[in-house]
């Protein structure tokens, strides 16, 4: 052990067993979900916030920036996005070796069929109410995505849409898009 | 000092209607805690559009109710399948789970139940003693001030939240920049709106954080991920002994001062308490070998520290009008949808929210006491249900939610962008806390450093010169220049920390290997 | 070869165990007790406690019987799983218990048995509950 003093040495110890508790807690939270995603996406989160923070820079600069005495419009958003943008530069040129990103896997299509589904849901509400759209919704979720039986699917996915009827139209008369 | 207003604050809580809804908010709370998957943050977000029908104090006591409610319900499954509900109960497993394994896991319950009740208790106090202190202060600042703060408030979080602190300072930079979307105020010209009708009044608070939070959440948790299933535990008498309790006392002590002390700091907050909290108990005590492996103290510190640290977060909201983390970014959300302005003024504008909600802390405290202790095998039950099922449940309540809010469809595909982007983020590691946090600060931030310049005739230097604002950028360049600092100097001394104690080596009973330090401080 | 179970901790289950120690004494076979939960929730009635684990090889091992005991999770179809230990370990006899259920409770709730009986590769022995 090394020859610092003794409330260095206590006040190191002690940091010791935090971040050794945030390590450990770190590794268990972490066998659930997907491994790391390599450095290839660590540079291209910083890619795309860059080009955020470029078209922020531009865009602010059209704006007009005005002086220090008179800020125009563009100014704060100009400082903000240098900031961006030079700090995505920093990510990209350091920040490879970080572990904190998730692979997609083969599971991350439901996620994107998910997604799909919602968008339906957005599209079709103005046309035929929210009836017939939020009884799809629950279908493709629990049937496609979530992998329940077509009994469970079906009783869950009618008494949910009747339970929402019942809050929304019946308890709480709140104008929602509807067919009945 | 002057006790009418507290006591008409209780006045408030007592009405049946607010009692209702802190009943309900605790018990959405405890049961968002015992299910690993959503959390409060989102459970909040999802909620939001309920705000918009009932009466301000109304909606803060029940969302509050949830933020603290969550506290106590990640214990539970801590304590009795190893799996923590919530982030600030995860070391709660260490000795939590080790004495359910001996048979005590009633004990583990009841302590952590009374624990977290002493450490709310406790900070509520804290609570009602500083708040107004801290308000009367702060009404001496001005726009530089404000623009120091609000910028301090949003690099703490960024810095110690989760994921790394280099993507958590772009993704809080990214959240100003959505918040200037918009029509300036200053000068009216429309800045990103891309000549869309709908951005021209800028993004509304509540998609976002729908978007970003609940939707998110949701999306992420779609994915599959290979969760052990565990067998159903079985708690007998939920109640510690006359040993656990006297054992017991000086953590709790602790706890409650760690707890009250670190939630205050923006970012600090109830993860790090738990943390803190825990590593000072094994710290202090004689003998240290008994950690990890049953020691009462390992779970009456962190739950109790917690608890407190979930209380006294409230404090910068409500006093200084500065959230100090995603949750309280939430509730500031949350007021401003009722038109109240949270800061300084709070106190004497709008007493009856600042009173009634520091007072339905009490009660709501009172509350999951009463119903941690005899419905521990309640809760649990919910655990046997899949959340393939929740799942498409409240991706409906957060789409039609948002639609009843302006009943606009625009509304619905912008959560579903934002929850895209929450998504995302959470996939190449971004926090969307801080992004969220950003965003409800940035017109405050905005506003305040351009009115500054306008007193300082453009000088910048104005900022340094005003000793208070001048203190608050002092911290800012503390914080962001000590983790560098940290590596540096670690670097130097060449790695001590690979040297285990004995202590240290006891600990470890999950199968980890030594932790990789590097990577831990990289972050 | 050996002899699989698909265990749950009820009469029925017990009594396939029994029957599975029996036959496997008698043919000199090892025992692979399948007890599968379903995937998903973090609690599921079904899956057994590390105690009862334990419980279950010293019942096997009592009777001079070589038991693993497995715990695969299922998805949709526990028959399938039960299929693929089955295919896995080489096995010659599954044994299950067998509940009675009404028509109507046939018809809600449907048959893992009947699934199994009816997908399996191999003989399938349905054993009921000792009354």
């Amino acid at each position: 052990m090394s020859t610092t003093s003794e409330p260095a040495r206590q006040q190191a110890a002690e940091v010791d067993i935090l971040e050794e508790l945030k390590a450990e807690l770190a590794h268990d939270l972490e066998e659930e979900r997907p491994p790391h995603a390599g450095p290839l996406a660590q540079v291209a989160a910083g890619l795309v916030t860059l080009a955020l923070g470029v078209a922020g820079m531009v865009l602010a600069l059209g704006y007009g920036l005005g002086s220090l005495t008179e800020p125009g419009p563009g100014l704060w958003p100009f400082a903000v996005a240098v900031a961006v943008t030079a700090l995505s530069i920093a990510q990209i040129v350091f920040g490879r070796e970080a572990q904190d990103t998730e692979q997609f896997t083969r599971s991350s299509a439901l996620t994107g069929l998910g997604v799909l589904s919602l968008i339906g849901l957005a599209a079709l509400l103005p046309v035929i109410g929210f009836e017939v759209p939020s009884l799809v919704l629950m279908v493709i979720w629990l049937r496609f995505l979530g992998g329940e039986s077509w009994r469970l699917t079906a009783v869950i996915s009618v008494v949910t849409v009747a339970a929402f009827y019942a809050l929304f139209v019946l308890a709480l008369s709140i104008p929602l898009p509807r067919l009945i | 000092m002057d006790f009418t207003p507290i006591i008409d604050g209780f006045g408030i809580v007592l009405q049946p209607t607010n009692l209702l809804y802190c009943l309900v908010g605790v018990l959405i709370g405890m049961l968002i805690g015992v299910l690993p998957g959503l959390g409060p943050a989102a459970t909040i977000a999802i909620l939001l559009p309920i705000t918009y029908g009932i009466e301000p104090v109304s909606a803060i006591i029940m969302l509050a109710g949830i933020f603290y409610g969550a506290q106590y319900g990640g214990t539970i499954t801590s304590v009795l399948l190893r799996l923590p509900g919530e982030a600030s109960s995860v070391v709660t497993v260490f000795d939590g789970f080790a004495m359910a394994k001996q048979g005590r896991a009633g004990a583990a319950l009841g302590i952590a139940a009374i624990g977290s009740f002493i450490g709310g208790t406790v900070s509520i106090i804290g609570l009602s003693v500083l708040a107004p202190v801290v308000a009367g202060y702060a009404l001496d600042f001005g726009p530089p001030e404000y623009a120091a703060l609000g910028l301090l408030g949003v690099l703490l979080v960024s810095t110690v939240g989760n994921g790394g602190k280099l993507k958590a300072i772009i993704a809080a930079s990214i959240g100003l920049l959505i918040a200037t979307v918009g029509r300036d105020t200053f000068t009216g010209a429309e800045r990103f709106t891309f000549a869309n009708l709908n951005l021209a009044d800028g993004i509304d608070f509540v998609p976002i954080a729908m978007g970003l939070f609940g939707l998110g959440e949701i999306l992420y948790n779609l994915e599959e991920n290979h969760k052990k299933v565990h067998a159903p535990a079985k708690v007998t008498k939920v109640w510690p002994s006359r040993k656990d309790l006297s054992d017991s006392k000086g953590a709790i002590a602790r706890g409650s001062g760690i707890g009250f002390g670190l939630g205050v700091l923006p970012g600090g907050g109830a993860v790090l308490s738990s943390l803190v909290a825990y590593a000072v108990e094994k710290r202090r005590a004689k003998q240290p070998e008994r950690f990890g492996r049953g020691a009462i103290e390992g779970v009456a510190a962190p739950e109790t520290a917690n608890n407190a640290a979930a209380t006294s977060s409230f404090i910068p909201l409500l006093t200084l009008g500065i959230p100090a983390n995603a949750t309280m970014a939430l509730m500031f959300g949350a007021l401003l949808i009722q038109g109240v302005q949270p800061g300084p003024q709070l106190v004497d504008s709008h007493p009856d929210i600042f009173w009634g909600v520091i007072n339905s802390m009490y009660i709501g405290n009172i509350l999951l006491l009463i119903m941690s202790i005899p419905m521990v095998g309640i809760f649990v039950r919910i655990l046997r249900v899949r959340p393939a099922i929740l799942a498409p449940i409240t991706a409906l309540i957060t789409m039609l939610g948002v639609y009843t809010v302006n009943n606009s469809v625009f509304d619905i595909y912008l959560v579903i962008v934002f929850g895209v982007v929450g998504y995302l983020m959470k996939k190449f590691g971004f926090d969307p806390g801080p992004m969220v946090l950003a965003f409800v600060l940035g017109t405050l931030i905005e506003s305040s450093a351009r009115q500054s310049l306008l007193i300082f005739g453009g000088d910048p230097t104005g900022f340094v010169s005003r000793p208070i604002s001048g203190t608050i950028l002092a911290a800012i360049l503390a914080v962001v220049l000590f983790p560098l600092v940290r590596k540096v100097i670690r670097a130097r001394r060449g790695e001590p920390a690979d040297v285990r104690t004995p202590e240290e080596a006891a600990v470890s009973q999950a199968p980890a290997e030594t932790p990789d330090r590097e990577t831990t401080d990289a972050k | 070869m050996t002899i699989i179970v698909g265990y749950l901790d009820t009469p029925e289950g017990r009594a396939a165990l029994e029957t599975g120690i029996a036959e496997a004494a008698l043919r000199d076979l090892p025992l692979v007790v399948v007890n599968s939960p379903r995937r998903g929730a973090p609690v599921d009635d079904d899956m057994l406690a590390p105690e009862q684990v334990s419980a279950i090889v010293d019942r096997a091992t009592d009777h001079g019987v070589r038991v693993e005991v497995r715990q695969p999770l299922h998805g949709d179809s526990l028959a399938e799983t039960l299929e693929s230990v089955a295919r896995e370990v080489d096995a010659s006899l599954v044994v299950i218990g067998l509940r009675h259920r009404s028509p109507v409770g046939k018809l809600i709730l449907g048959s893992t048995a009947q699934r199994i009986l009816l997908d399996a590769s191999v003989p399938v022995l349905a054993v009921k509950a000792d009354r």
